[in-house]
């Protein structure tokens, strides 16, 4: 919606600048987005009068005007253009002029005359070209010689109007018109409108009733149905200030009929529309749901077939147009138009919403008739344009109205106190005093006892229907900056967040410590990223939720794998040249119960990481070293004892995106807490990398059923433990997690922990074998112990570690 | 022989004076007059040749040139002990403008930073921390909200749709609903719930397909408007700073009545009208407004005997003001140079 000012002041008198009419508007619940001048830019461009005009002496094309601006003193203006003639007066920027094209005016020399301003051509102003005449649309704009010199050109140019673009809301389609912005501006302001008289001079002998069938056959999608029939019609354009008028509300002029009909559904909201009454079959309109498949040839030419269930309006034959969205092609007025009928309806906003939402059709009507129209203004709007055509000359007016309007609606009430509306509110106002804003609106407010009321809401607040309403009515007009600031009282609260979200807080800032920085991607996904994945055919994984309406082809899936934006996260890293990432993210991924979708989907909460690149930043103390799996596993460890995740095992494993022999499986009894892994070759090579990466994969609510809940220290030993390191030579295909099993569980009561602290392959242990060496810990609560009693526990170690793998001890 | 003690301190003090350059040197002139074999020892040795009555008396004098020699001694070895540190520190100089070495420090994303200072201030007035699916059902996303089908405020919130029920949701709101029909009936509600959001708008510089919000919701027996505009007052202040203008203007949502859209003044130009703020001095941060009656009644709870205020607020917008960032996208980008700006 947009009007402008000319138009409001048509109806009433205020002094408020455009601005800050703007405000009182935006702060009163009736939004202003835009205050648009026409004469933007166009401060320093005035009235002038060439007084000579005569040829450069160093050009053929340029001229050298003497113009009079008024001032005491005429200005020297050098132009190129070739229509200006002595005694023309023209709109002249002067010096320090910034026009509307963005263009500066500053102090030049052309070819070696000095030039103070410039004279300004009509696309320079920014002025509408398609409303000119072929000879003002090139060169210099030429005013009538009569217009005062040294004035505003904006003026003299008509160009002084400006525009208020609104970004009204949805509960206001009473604003959504003239009238109704005109009943804001007096409620603020105090002004009394001057509302024109509305009437129709009924000069023709016809009756409308005789003339014109109108019906409706879908009461429950049009709840009234008027019309007049206006003969002997004269098509043509409209008056110049109605057309100026529709211009500022963004609506082109097109014939008066047509003109008169947007002018009124501006002025009064209510959407219109007129019919060439001799292409009318039958001279009958019905209001009746279209059947299946039916054609309904609109005004843009174009063959629409109904889906079934549109309102539609439908002559004897066949729809003459989609109510209150688009009229049809057939009975649309032309130059030949005689005889129109003029319809008036109030139409079902959901349904109109459905049908020009399904079409793709928003026009001024729909959008009116979505957010709610007065059921009482039909027969007014009829006045209104019968009478606007008439005055034009354009027509003769038949008598009386068809008018169809099975129920008729009741006006609303609503009660209320004034200390309800105080409650809701926080304020202390009288029960007068709100009885005197909501008759400053409109509504009629009876006294029901001691501060109790009942007000009756105006026909055209559709939106107003309880106490709350009643206190937002209150509020908007006394003015939200007008009450207190306070806080809610009440029981003290107990403030919390779910274990889950505290487990997941301390996540993130654990892997921030271990180095990690964190990601957050977008949920969604696209099946070729499985591909890239090497996600198999048969994997739940790919069972991904597919979106019915994804706003790209790009991504029509929801996530089911934290995994892939991982991946696709490092390699627009590395396209940046970001070589060492380390990144991690803590979200969702969405797994159906079943495809197509019929209830809500599991969300598990993943934690996903992924690691390449240095072990240490670049610096001129670090070796440079590449992480490699251990560094990747090391950080999923030392994040498990931050969250207190113990006695879990660690077995080789298996994952389809990760290398076979590079793999493994973190768990505790049989869940999964962890798979840490290289990523596999191929889908490194699928994502277009070269680099070697390193992944893990967690669930968060497994991780939090497996972290120690409650946390006791332990007392400092009181007798001194033993150390004793030992190598153990083993086979290189024994895994070190098992040799540490059999460590545990041999090392007799006294033990106390274990660290593997070396790994050494090579000659000095010969083929197929490997050495690793462990720092072992003993200690007791009651006593120091004895050489003898450690030396036994170790060779107890080196006889089972004998047995079980063949190790043998490395001296 | 008091001759011969004077002109052995003398001369001892002259030797640690002059030639004890170094420790060893020291040692030697001690050794030379307080050793085993040295003059001291030899004198003192001397003194049974000395008449009886001598002895106490010289005795006492040599002993008394024996603790002096000691002390010029140990003197002069701290002084040497002093020089040879100093001489040794001064070998040992580092580059101390080379610089550190440094571990990976990782950095949470500035969402995160944002959500947990968000949810900070609210815990610290008592609200509770609240989730729901993102994957949602209509019911809840939009028709327990009082926003029935084909209500045009549905326009305002294009959604991903799953089936004709089930919906990416378009606003944290759902948890509002959700939470209240956890709860006993009419029993007092202070939460907030911070969460994904999914609209079908394209992505630029200030709209995203996914982004993040905050709903917040309090209920109780006597809750006012007034209460909102403290509370939110109270939260802006506290996120941006005591100085910011805030100022509520009416407003549309179909789950609350009266609505309020809350501006702050703008943090760049300060009110004075920028680029930021459209010239208008003011930024749109939040919308709110006190629970419309249908909205309780939908979750069962009595509008005739509590009432409450909501609130929803958009964490990047907060974050992008926050941090001063100009483009949304480098949210969702992940690019390292941005997201190891944040500590």
């Amino acid at each position: 919606m947009q009007v402008s000012i000319q138009w409001l002041k048509d109806y009433i008198d205020f002094d408020e600048t455009p601005e800050q009419l703007a405000d009182l508007l935006t702060m009163a619940g009736v939004p202003v987005e835009n205050v648009v001048r026409a004469d933007e830019g166009l401060d320093k461009v005035v009235t002038g009068k060439l007084v000579e005009v005569v040829p450069h002496p160093d050009s053929d094309h340029l001229q050298v005007c003497t113009v009079d601006v008024g001032e005491k003193e005429p200005l020297t203006i050098v132009t190129g253009a070739p229509n200006v003639k002595q005694g023309q007066v023209v709109p002249v920027a002067l010096v320090g002029a910034h026009l509307p094209n963005g263009q500066k005016i500053s102090k030049g020399k052309l070819r070696g005359v000095a030039s103070m301003g410039m004279l300004c051509s009509a696309d320079e102003l920014k002025m509408e070209l398609a409303n000119l005449p072929e000879e003002q649309k090139t060169g210099i704009y030429i005013l009538p010689d009569d217009t005062p010199v040294g004035q505003p050109a904006a003026k003299a140019l008509g160009l002084d109007d400006c525009v208020l673009e609104f970004e009204l809301t949805a509960n206001r389609g009473d604003c959504f018109s003239v009238f109704g912005i005109v009943r804001e501006i007096a409620v603020l302001t105090g002004k009394t409108p001057h509302w024109p008289e509305i009437g129709a001079k009924e000069d023709d002998e016809a009756r409308a009733d005789d003339m014109v069938i109108i019906a409706i056959d879908a009461p429950d999608l049009c709840s009234r149905f008027s019309a007049r029939v206006l003969k002997n019609v004269k098509i043509g354009p409209s008056p110049e200030w109605m057309q100026k008028r529709l211009e500022g509300a963004g609506i082109r002029a097109i014939n008066n009929v047509v003109d008169v009909t947007n002018f009124v559904m501006v002025e009064l909201g209510q959407p219109m529309h007129a019919y060439d009454y001799d292409e009318v079959k039958g001279h009958s309109l019905t209001a009746r749901r279209a059947a299946e498949g039916e054609n309904v040839h609109t005004l843009d030419d174009s063959s629409r077939l109904a889906k079934g269930g549109e309102l539609v309006i439908a002559d004897a034959e066949k729809p003459a147009g989609l109510a209150g969205v688009m009229g049809g092609l057939e009975t649309e007025i032309t130059e030949k138009t005689t005889t129109v009928v003029l319809e008036a309806a109030s139409f079902n906003g959901p349904s109109i919403r459905r049908t020009s939402r399904a079409l793709g059709l928003h026009s001024e009507a729909s959008g009116r008739f979505e957010r709610g129209v007065d059921v009482t203004g039909t027969v007014r709007a009829l006045d209104r344009a019968a009478q606007l055509l008439a005055e034009m000359g354009a027509c003769t007016v038949t008598k009386g109205f068809v008018d169809v309007y099975p129920v008729q609606k009741e006006a609303a009430t609503v009660s209320f106190t004034a200390a309800e509306v105080n409650g809701r509110l926080g304020t202390e106002l009288s029960g007068a005093k709100m009885k005197e804003i909501l008759e400053s609106l409109g509504f009629v407010v009876e006294e029901k006892g001691q501060e109790a009321y009942r007000a009756t809401v105006p026909s055209w607040r559709g939106d107003v229907s309880c106490m709350e309403d009643i206190s937002e009515e209150v509020a908007r007009i006394y003015g939200f900056d007008n009450i207190s600031s306070t806080t809610p009282r009440g029981a003290v609260m107990e403030a919390r967040q779910s274990a889950r979200q505290a487990f997941s807080d301390k996540i993130r800032r654990v892997l921030a410590s271990l180095g990690m920085d964190e990601a957050r991607s977008f949920a969604f996904t696209h099946p070729s990223l499985f591909d890239k994945l090497n996600v198999p055919e048969d994997s739940e994984l790919r069972c991904a939720i597919p979106i019915m309406n994804p706003l790209t082809d790009e991504y029509p899936l929801v996530r089911t794998t934290l995994l892939t934006n991982l991946m696709e996260n490092a390699v627009r890293n590395f396209s940046r040249k970001n070589e060492d990432v380390r990144l991690f993210e803590i979200a969702p991924v969405f797994l159906p119960k079943a495809l197509p979708v019929t209830e809500q989907p599991d969300e598990v909460l993943k934690l996903a990481g992924i690691l390449t690149g240095r072990r240490a930043p670049v610096g001129w103390g670090q070796d440079g070293a590449m992480i490699d799996f251990y560094d990747a596993k090391g950080v999923v460890e030392q994040l498990f004892a931050s969250l207190a995740i113990s006695r879990y095992t660690v077995e080789p494993g298996e994952h389809f995106a990760l290398h076979p022999g590079k793999t493994v499986v973190f768990k505790k009894g049989k869940d999964v807490l962890a798979v840490v892994g290289e990523v596999h070759p191929a889908v490194q090579e699928a994502f277009g990398v070269t680099k070697k990466l390193y992944v893990f994969e967690m669930d968060v609510a497994t991780l939090l059923a497996s972290a120690a809940k409650n946390f006791t220290s332990q007392q400092l030993p009181k007798y001194p433990g033993v150390s004793r390191d030992l190598a153990l030579i083993v086979s290189s295909e024994t895994n070190a997690a098992d040799v540490e099993r059999v460590i545990k569980k041999n090392a007799g009561p006294y033990f106390k922990d274990v660290t593997l602290f070396d790994l050494y392959t090579g000659a000095q242990v010969g083929e197929g074998k490997k050495s690793l060496a462990f720092a072992l810990r003993f200690q007791s609560g009651e006593k120091t112990l004895t050489d003898e009693e450690v030396d036994a526990a170790v060779k107890k170690i080196v006889e089972a570690a004998g047995k079980e793998f063949g190790a043998e001890l490395r001296m | 022989m008091e001759e011969k003690i004077a002109r052995l301190k003398q001369a001892a003090a002259e030797k640690i004076r002059q030639h004890a350059d170094t420790l060893s040197a020291l040692n030697d002139v001690r050794v030379e007059f307080l050793g085993k074999k040295g003059e001291f020892t030899t004198l003192l040795r001397g003194l049974k040749e000395l008449a009886q009555e001598e002895r106490p008396r010289i005795g006492q004098i040599v002993n008394e040139a024996r603790g002096q020699i000691e002390a010029l001694l140990e003197k002069k070895k701290e002084e040497l002990r002093v020089r040879d540190m100093e001489e040794k520190l001064a070998n040992e100089k580092l580059d101390v403008t080379l610089p550190g070495r440094h571990q990976w420090q990782g950095h949470l994303h500035p969402l995160t930073l944002t959500l947990d200072r968000i949810k900070a201030i609210f815990m610290d007035m008592g609200f509770t921390v609240e989730e729901g699916p993102e994957i949602e059902r209509d019911y809840f996303n939009f028709e327990a909200l009082n926003l029935p089908k084909d209500h045009p405020a549905r326009d305002m919130q294009d959604s991903f749709y799953i089936t004709e029920e089930i919906l990416m949701r378009t606003q944290t709101s759902p948890v509002q609903a959700r939470t209240m029909q956890a709860h006993e009936p009419n029993t007092p509600i202070r939460m907030i719930a911070p969460g994904r959001v999914y609209r079908r708008d394209d992505y630029d510089a200030t709209h995203s397909p996914m982004f993040t919000q905050v709903e917040g919701l309090v209920i109780d027996k006597g809750v006012r408007f007034s209460d909102l505009k403290g509370t939110l007052e109270l939260f802006l202040h506290r996120i941006f700073n005591d100085n910011i203008g805030v100022r509520f203007r009416p407003s549309f949502f179909p789950f609350t009545e009266p609505s309020a859209e809350v501006d702050i003044s703008c943090v760049m130009c300060h009110g004075k009208g920028c680029r930021v703020c459209k010239g208008t001095g003011w930024l749109e941060i939040l919308g709110a407004g006190m629970v419309h009656p249908h909205v309780l009644e939908m979750s069962g709870y009595d509008p005739k005997q509590v009432s409450g205020f909501a609130f929803g607020l958009g964490v990047e917008r907060i974050a992008m003001l926050s941090y001063g960032i100009d483009d949304l996208r480098l949210f969702y980008d992940n690019d390292l140079r941005f997201l190891r700006q944040f500590e």
